[in-house]
């Protein structure tokens, strides 16, 4: 009762564990670290799809801010790639497909995901583009869950470590549900039945 | 009839003096012809016009890539709050799709979808499709001829932007930002060669800059 929260969803959730605003102001810090390690050269940042637009397009906002505010006009270059991972029943393995890849000169790229969980996608892909000899290649999450399924990965920024439960809100849906939400929350059991495909 | 809001060919635009414009950009533009905060509100309500049509049922919002991010994005920050204060829950797919479209020796158009999910998933829901600019049209008319053989219930077109140019096919969205002159524009969703994306107004771009950021 302390936020604003959809009135068609307050049933289905249980806590607000990141509000909005705080999302915010740690994606404003990220840039900005971001912008210290990498700005002055060409960033071309690249959106892992389908949930990471919604950080991916608030995280740049915060980064064009930063390059607006520069002596020179840097060239920042954005693309976007999907990634889909499939977990069989014996084994686990990461298929990368990769869409809409452009070629565009690998100097400081930096890929954008909304959440880390096993970490597995993510080294699949860095050692993919290792093969493209970028000059610097960087990875920023919104989310990093702590989970024993976890290959040790880490990301080299991190919005914020999370427990190991259903999240949704803000860059995460449940089954498309659950986008009109701003503030990242738990979702309850009976909601997991309610809005299962 | 799609309504908009029309930047005449004459726009005067506004002095770079009474805005924000990176100061590195000082030199390269010739006017703010679109200030940011004009396209929000501007925005806000096609999203309002959009829910209107549209609400209530399973939208799938398809943002035609690369242009079309940032507009997609603040689209629907707005169709979500409005959203948010509906009775019920209502279920937004995004998806994402890049376009390039050919012209064969026998000119005629086709057009190569690529990403996105199935396009069969389409069936039976309203698809709004999300562009930064039309200008001849013809890309967005192979589109929705190559997406109505998916049998959706309804496809609708949102476009920031419309040029008025002799080259249109005459194609029109159903949903229009602005109708503006057949310039050279950059900002907000317009870059050039990957430069001007911290500009947040729409501008014009002036002849030495085309050639300073050419590629």
């Amino acid at each position: 009762e302390l936020f604003c929260v959809p009135r068609h969803y307050e049933s289905d959730l249980d806590k607000v564990i990141i509000p909005h605003g705080l999302i915010m102001d740690r994606t404003e810090r990220l840039a900005r670290d971001i912008i210290r390690d990498m700005g002055g050269h060409h960033i071309v940042a690249l959106c892992v799809l389908k949930g990471g637009y919604k950080f991916f397009a608030d995280l740049l906002d915060y980064i064009k801010v930063l390059n607006h505010n520069s002596d020179k006009s840097v060239p920042l270059t954005v693309d976007f790639i999907r990634v889909k991972s499939y977990c069989w029943l014996t084994r686990s393995y990461t298929n990368l497909i990769i869409y809409l890849f452009s070629f565009f000169p690998l100097q400081n790229v930096l890929i954008v995901e909304d959440i880390v969980e096993t970490g597995r996608t993510m080294q699949t892909l860095l050692s993919l583009l290792s093969e493209c000899n970028p000059k610097m290649v960087k990875v920023v999450s919104l989310l990093v869950k702590r989970t024993p399924r976890s290959s040790g990965y880490r990301p080299d920024y991190i919005g914020f470590e999370v427990p190991d439960a259903f999240l949704v809100g803000y860059a995460l849906d449940y089954n498309e549900y659950f986008r009109d939400l701003c503030h990242i929350c738990i979702l309850n059991d009976q909601a997991k039945e309610k809005y299962k495909v």
